[in-house]
């Protein structure tokens, strides 16, 4: 490159500057966009695309996993829709997600706020024991809470008995063995949530909190006027996130209470597995998840014009 | 300045494209060879999968030892996790990677053509094997036998049973029927005040063994290919719902996956119905009170869900390593080097006949073993019913991937659905995977 | 709750004119009054999760007969390692080891990578083809990993990666989470230090290696920590893809303890507290960085 190239690269710059401003925002970057996206592009074609496309073949036949199938057009996705247990677990989904959520949601912001918050003592400590439960798998995670609230032998039954009350159905009552699989999820799912926030409350700008302070602003102020609607875009990842993750939720159900009492806990996926993978429907299988990616996109979409609305409002 | 920040702007750019590159082509490049490709020529080296305890690896590992000391060849034992075998097997195949010999948990339509004709070794009369075990194909052929078979039965606490002064047998020739022993723990359970009178493990095999026991003979498929249940199969599970009504046994066993052998551990369960693979895990693991195994009841067929543990099965993967593979089993069975084998696993044998001394320092697992080989000599044919049924259907192209029959019994004790209706259900989902 | 600012504008206050001075005593005491509020709020929320954390724990140091012993302990009637011998000794633990840190570091590395590249792609350019690939990523997420695997295996077959370890590294470096997680970050950058960075004559690329990349320095080892997570504990993948038992990773070990039959659970947890602790102490050293970085997206000077 010779120094005249520098200059005129200066100049377009400046024309380029000029040029820009008057469009707005940065829209006329071809190249390098494309090439910071291509290896994720070409990873997306082979490794979702491909087999997507696969599966959506698959949801159009009667393919049972070996040898060769037919085309059966749309009855798979009829049959979906006709069978009383695909709603049933499509309630007990969207009843598990509404709970967990919120739950989910406030309880990683009130932990990452006590790791910011320089009054808090012992954060080391603190910051490894809410970590850990994330690193722990379903099956071993199954057994902690197993045996918390297990209706036999377990350590709150034990409590509630030794207090003079009865003994709680946790796993019997189809509503208290969801509220363990909230409590369990919510316990494994913190430490993910809160790694997000505290590196988003970090990058508040420490300017914003010190204006805000010499106006006399307590700490419930401060958070609720600067730092929750500076990390707005985090605290939409965080909830979509979460959402997305909730309605797929399958192995720590299966550890937890096997979809049970009887059927009454399963989740989408787990109908997915049972109607169809577990059965050799891998058609009705493959149309089932269609139809569930299709639900989860709605959601996203939601969350997604919900927050763009919010961002333009700011 | 603007001329060499660019300079090494782009440098460092290609120097991270570079690097990036370097780590993805370094990646793809531990590609290397795939597995498969028979070799020509001298077979050195087998591999053979199996799922087990580290504890029942052993015997393998053991037999892997003798045959390279005898061969020359080696054995390769891989121990692959029970919770995705058969996706691995099913995925090997498609791959073209199957093993040579590998004891499977049951057999995949989508491999039955790779298997070796076992016939010479199943049909030889100094092996002695049970043939009502033995998985037959289409011809005649012997598609795969058993590593060792398993079967349901009965264990009690002990230590209750005594306390509560309730007498139990102790021989199948002087066995109870279930109205007498659900009576017996219930007895046990109120004077000792035991939390339930008996366990039971939340699988269709284990439920088969009581409905057999009935007289029933659970889902039968008629010559049209359909599913049905006979009265005695309905009677009786109705007779095993009404029993799950959280003082004789516990309702979150079946219906929530509570975990069975946990509780009957606890010492707080008068009897446990599993079966005999119990046995070693609680010859080290039950230390509080003691424990034995009893006959299993007949009302009025003896009879128990006898399976097979495991099944042998060899794959022709090339002419020379089909060959040696099957040179392996024939060897295996014969019976100097099973008997070794069932002893060191703790195997109940397929083969008849034979002189085994088990390695147990627990009298209790002794005695339960002497209990379960004695039971096999008098238990009626329906007992192998089932391992025989999916043998058939995988040779059919079906797949029985999961039984309904936990699912639908779950619900029939949750209140969510009347047993009869469970029944027709459970048919139902028999037809659907592996009816015509 | 954000005290760093607090504790400032104490410090700042005698310096400020016309701010009425506060006396000593009365800052003093609600600064104690805040220590005491957090720190209580901090613990009350450790023990209630540590809680479950203490008896997976200690459980792991009690003989195989007394952990669903009656009435209930807490503590062990023995302490034993024996669960962690049988453990250690149930497989390769070493081979596993060092096959599930290669495969965790080589995919962490270029996910990272990618994720940051595509994040601000999608961030700091407006672009409609851009808005769909965004749309296409989260797509990624909606469809369980469960029901991918069959024809995701196909696609790996075909593409010759089954048995290596490349067939765990390279369909797992593209992952939604990490694209949001970047995303959101260079959304908070402002575009002014772009079209600084502009003015001077640098090219996009450039800016992006020589800016950007620095200041998302807490963003890449979260997603760091996240990402070696993932792979640390990734199971069935790589049980269908791997053959070779010498390229086993850690999850397939812990999970041949457990039996088609009965769970041996004090090898299980002996198991799963070893194959805990290299996360542990990866995280020690990583939130070392993320929580001193002090980050203000460049506006300062």
């Amino acid at each position: 490159m010779s120094a005249t190239g520098t200059a005129a690269a200066r100049l377009t710059g400046a024309r380029e500057l000029g040029a820009r401003r008057a469009r707005g925002r940065l829209n006329h970057y071809r190249f390098a966009p494309l090439v910071l996206i291509l290896v994720n592009v070409v990873l997306f074609a082979a490794f979702f695309a491909w087999p997507a496309v696969i599966g959506l073949v698959y949801s159009f036949t009667d393919y049972t996993g070996v040898g060769s199938f037919h085309f059966i057009g749309l009855s798979n996705y009829e049959q979906l829709f006709g069978d009383s247990a695909f709603y049933a677990a499509l309630g007990r989904t969207v009843l598990f997600t509404v709970v967990v959520v919120p739950t989910s949601f406030v309880f990683s912001l009130l932990a990452a706020n006590l790791m910011v918050d320089r009054f808090a003592k012992g954060k080391p400590v603190a910051h490894i024991i809410l970590f850990v439960p994330w690193l722990i798998s379903p099956i071993v995670s199954g057994v902690i809470w197993r045996w918390l609230f297990g209706e036999n032998f377990g350590l709150v039954n034990f409590v509630i008995e030794s207090l003079g009350g009865g003994a709680v159905p946790w796993q019997s009552n189809a509503d208290l063995s969801l509220m363990v699989v909230v409590i369990a999820a919510t316990w494994g799912g913190t430490a993910f949530s809160m790694l997000l926030f505290i590196a988003a409350i970090k990058n508040v700008p420490v300017s914003y909190y010190e204006a805000a302070a010499l106006d006399g602003a307590g700490p419930w102020r401060l958070f609720r006027d600067i730092t929750l609607p500076s990390i707005a875009p985090t605290s939409f990842i965080v909830i979509l996130l979460t959402t997305l993750n909730a309605m797929k939720e399958y192995a720590l159900f299966q550890s937890l209470n096997n979809g049970g009492p009887g059927t009454s806990n399963n989740l989408l996926v787990q109908y997915i597995y049972q109607t169809g993978f577990q059965q050799g429907q891998i058609g009705y299988a493959s149309a089932a998840s269609f139809v569930l990616m299709i639900l989860l996109m709605v959601v996203a979409l939601i969350q997604l014009t919900v927050n763009r609305r919010t961002e333009r409002r700011r | 300045m603007n001329l060499t920040s660019r300079f090494r702007s782009i440098s460092r750019r290609r120097r991270l494209l570079a690097a990036t590159s370097i780590i993805a082509a370094g990646a793809l490049a531990l590609t290397g060879c795939s597995a498969g490709g028979g070799s020509t020529g001298d077979v050195k080296k087998l591999t053979l999968w199996l799922s087990s305890s580290a504890a029942q690896q052993k015997g393998f590992d053991q037999l892997s030892a003798d045959y390279k000391k005898k061969t020359g060849i080696s054995v390769d034992v891989v121990n692959i996790p029970y919770s995705g075998y058969a996706a691995k097997l099913h995925n090997a195949a498609q791959a073209n990677a199957l093993p040579d010999i590998a004891n499977v948990p049951a057999l995949d339509p989508i491999w039955k053509n790779k298997l070796i004709d076992l016939r010479s070794i199943s049909g030889k009369s100094s092996n002695n094997i049970n043939q009502s075990y033995v998985a037959k194909g289409t011809g005649g052929t012997t598609l795969a036998i058993p590593s060792d078979v398993t079967s349901t039965g009965l264990f009690i606490n002990k230590s209750l049973w005594e306390k509560a002064g309730v007498t139990f047998p102790s021989s199948p020739d002087s066995t109870w029927t279930w109205t007498e022993f659900i009576a017996a723990a219930d007895k046990v359970r109120e004077s000792t005040g035991a939390k339930y009178s008996l366990v039971y493990d939340a699988s269709p095999s284990r439920l088969r063994a009581m409905i057999y026991e009935m007289g029933g003979k659970y889902m039968q498929q008629g010559s049209d290919g359909k599913f049905s249940a006979d009265s005695a199969t309905e009677k009786a599970v109705d007779y095993f719902v009404g029993l799950n009504d959280d003082k004789t046994m516990p309702k979150s066993v079946w219906t929530s996956g509570a975990d069975p052998s946990a509780l009957f551990q606890s010492g707080q369960v008068a009897a446990y119905w599993s079966g005999v693979w119990q046995v070693s895990a609680f010859a080290t693991s039950i230390t509080s009170f003691d424990w034995a195994s009893v006959p299993t009841p007949a009302q009025p067929v003896q009879a128990a869900d006898v399976n097979a543990g495991g099944l042998m099965v060899g794959f022709d993967n090339s002419d020379a390593e089909g060959t040696a593979a099957k040179a392996f089993l024939d060897w295996m069975y014969e019976p100097a080097q099973y008997t070794k084998l069932a002893e060191t696993n703790g195997y109940l044998p397929v083969e008849k006949g034979l002189d085994i001394t088990y390695d147990f320092t627990s009298k209790a697992a002794l005695d339960a073993f002497g209990l379960y080989n004695k039971e096999l000599q008098v238990y009626k044919p329906i007992s192998g019913y089932f391992l025989q049924a999916q043998v058939k259907w995988a040779l059919e192209g079906k797949s029985f991937t999961t039984d309904p029959t936990v699912t639908e019994i779950g619900k029939a004790i949750n209140g969510q659905q009347s047993s009869a209706d469970a029944v027709k259900n459970i048919v139902a989902g028999y037809d659907k995977q592996v009816g015509k | 709750m954000t005290a760093t600012t607090a504790a400032r504008a104490t410090r700042k206050q005698p310096s400020a004119p016309g701010t009425p001075t506060r006396p000593r005593t009365r800052t003093g005491t609600r600064q104690l009054g805040r220590t005491i509020r957090a720190t209580t709020l901090l613990w009350v929320l450790a023990l209630a999760y540590g809680f479950p954390l203490l008896w997976f724990v200690l459980s792991s140091f009690k003989p195989a007969g007394d952990l669903f012993s009656f009435p209930l302990s807490l503590l062990p009637k023995s302490w034993t390692v024996q669960g962690y011998i049988d453990a250690w000794s149930s497989f390769n633990f070493y081979q596993f080891f060092a096959n599930t840190f290669l495969v965790a570091i080589v995919t962490t590395i270029l996910t990272v990578v990618a994720s940051c590249c595509t994040g601000y792609a999608l961030a700091k350019y407006d672009n409609r083809w851009l808005k769909v690939f965004f749309v296409c990523i989260l797509a990624t997420t909606m469809l369980p990993t469960e029901v991918m695997l069959a024809p995701t295996f196909l696609v790996v077959r075909d593409l010759g990666m089954y048995n290596s370890l490349a067939g765990i590294i390279v369909p797992s470096v593209l992952t939604a989470t990490g694209v949001l997680m970047f995303r959101a970050f260079f959304l908070t950058v402002p575009d002014e230090l772009v079209e600084a960075a502009r003015i001077d004559g640098a090219r996009e690329l450039a800016i992006f290696f020589r800016i950007m990349v620095p200041i998302s320095r807490p963003i890449m080892l979260t997603l760091a920590i996240f990402s070696f997570q993932w792979r640390w504990n990734d199971y069935i993948w790589p049980l269908l893809v791997l053959n070779d038992p010498n390229k086993f990773t850690l999850q397939i070990g812990i999970q041949s303890i457990v039996g088609a039959q009965n769970i041996n659970w004090s090898v299980l947890l002996g198991a799963s507290v070893i194959a805990i602790v290299p996360l542990v102490l990866l995280y020690l050293v990583f939130q070392k960085y993320v929580m001193n970085a002090d980050l203000n997206a460049g506006l300062k000077d």
